[in-house]
């Protein structure tokens, strides 16, 4: 018996959970080392920083400051340890910018050639039995 | 018998020594694995900017696991295993248990201890980042395996890299560049010599510190086989740090992986310029 019956119902109720989870009191916000790297974010309210990736995770466009800190997470979990209520504002950002590529608010990563660049280094650090054997 | 699975994910395909001495190690305590990745064994993290296509890859990776009767995943990858985690596991019927690398070397240590018979001569800083360490203890595993082999000091400093491994730092402008300052600075003051690399993206964006720095950088798979007399060639490292990579690869092997192919993704992967 699987908890969630696909991705979609997975996110669907992470997101009811957060929205019900979360207070807004920004302490993630404060503590994340990544916000030094998000021009929009640096120095904005934390509260209202926090609302605006609420916005983001549930369709909306978010603010500027928001978009930027979520385009500059980079999964430390300050955020987690800083959480009195554990939203999970990790996997909170991480959901964001999901929702963020598919609604356009945020852009998607280009990642077309991935898979291409992998197998290229595939074929050349592994012999042709390794090829075989291991992809 | 189903085997157990060594779980590499796709980016290591740079790094096939990796994936062979992590094997050789595992066998060496006891532990037969096969290794699985590449774009085929995919948890569906390089393209999460489209969910419905990275739940597609990765339900056909757990099928995979599945039909296989693999008893137990051994991850490498911390992106893989906290996709297993969180959204695999939760979604699919997961018929096989899972364990990081290190974890499943570390269980076994006592049997690896005797087997790490070669000094190696190194004061080690291990590239720490937060993240991944609320999953799976690395950032004590590892130097504790580390301090095992005879000849190494692990260095301890309290600086910790803010991202899960290097990956997400390298699309971020400035951030990088700062955290590589800021590991050559603690490793000066902790008088370390030795890189030693947890992840393989953070292997792949600090091994061109050799250059400049005099230090070494080498991951702590290559350390521990170092360690055990396993002999290896870092082939990546040495294509990122020549003049001319595709001269450091190599005529023949250009050709037999495509040329075009080459020159157009890996050949401007090796000759990115160096952040600091």
């Amino acid at each position: 018996m699987v908890a969630h019956q696909d991705w979609a119902a997975l996110r669907a109720a992470e997101t009811a959970r957060m929205l019900a989870a979360c207070t807004r009191c920004g302490a993630c916000f404060e503590a994340c080392p990544m916000v030094a790297y998000a021009p929009d974010a640096r120095g904005t309210d934390a509260v209202a920083a926090v609302t605006g990736v609420l916005d983001v995770l549930t369709g909306g466009g978010g603010d500027a400051a928001a978009r930027n800190w979520i385009g500059v997470c980079t999964r430390s979990g300050a955020c987690n340890e800083a959480c009195p209520e554990a939203v999970n504002p990790m996997l909170m950002l991480r959901l964001a910018k999901w929702r963020g590529s598919e609604t356009g608010a945020l852009p998607k990563r280009d990642a077309a050639e991935t898979m291409s660049r992998v197998k290229v280094f595939a074929r050349l650090s592994f012999t042709e039995q390794e090829q075989s054997e291991w992809l | 018998m189903a085997v157990n699975t060594f779980w590499y994910g796709c980016n290591m395909t740079r790094h096939g020594e990796i994936i062979r001495l992590s094997q050789c190690i595992l066998e060496a305590v006891g532990v037969e694995a096969a290794p699985v990745g590449g774009p085929g064994a995919c948890c569906g993290s390089p393209k999460e900017s489209t969910p419905r296509i990275a739940e597609g890859m990765a339900d056909r990776t757990m099928e995979k696991f599945s039909a296989s009767g693999t008893p137990r995943v051994i991850t490498w990858c911390p992106s893989c295993h906290a996709n297993l985690d969180d959204f695999m596991g939760q979604t699919q019927e997961q018929s096989f248990d899972s364990q990081h690398l290190c974890e499943a070397i570390h269980e076994r240590r006592a049997r690896l201890a005797p087997l790490l018979t070669q000094r190696v001569a190194a004061r080690v800083f291990v590239d720490r980042h937060v993240g991944f360490q609320g999953r799976v203890p690395v950032n004590a595993i590892i130097p504790e395996l580390l301090g095992m082999i005879p000849g190494v000091s692990v260095m301890e400093h309290p600086y910790r890299a803010p991202s899960y491994m290097c990956f997400g730092l390298a699309g971020v402008p400035g951030a990088l560049a700062d955290v590589q300052r800021t590991t050559l600075a603690a490793m000066r003051e902790t008088g370390a010599d030795t890189l030693v690399t947890i992840f393989h993206s953070c292997h792949r964006e600090m091994i061109g510190l050799e250059r400049d720095h005099g230090i070494r950088v080498v991951n702590w798979v290559h350390l521990l086989a170092e360690g055990m007399g396993i002999p290896y060639q870092d082939e990546y490292k040495t294509w990122r740090n020549a003049e001319d990579p595709l001269a450091a690869i190599g005529a023949a092997r250009v050709a037999a992986a495509g040329a075009a192919a080459v020159a157009r993704l890996v050949e401007p992967e090796l000759s990115r310029p160096l952040l600091v």
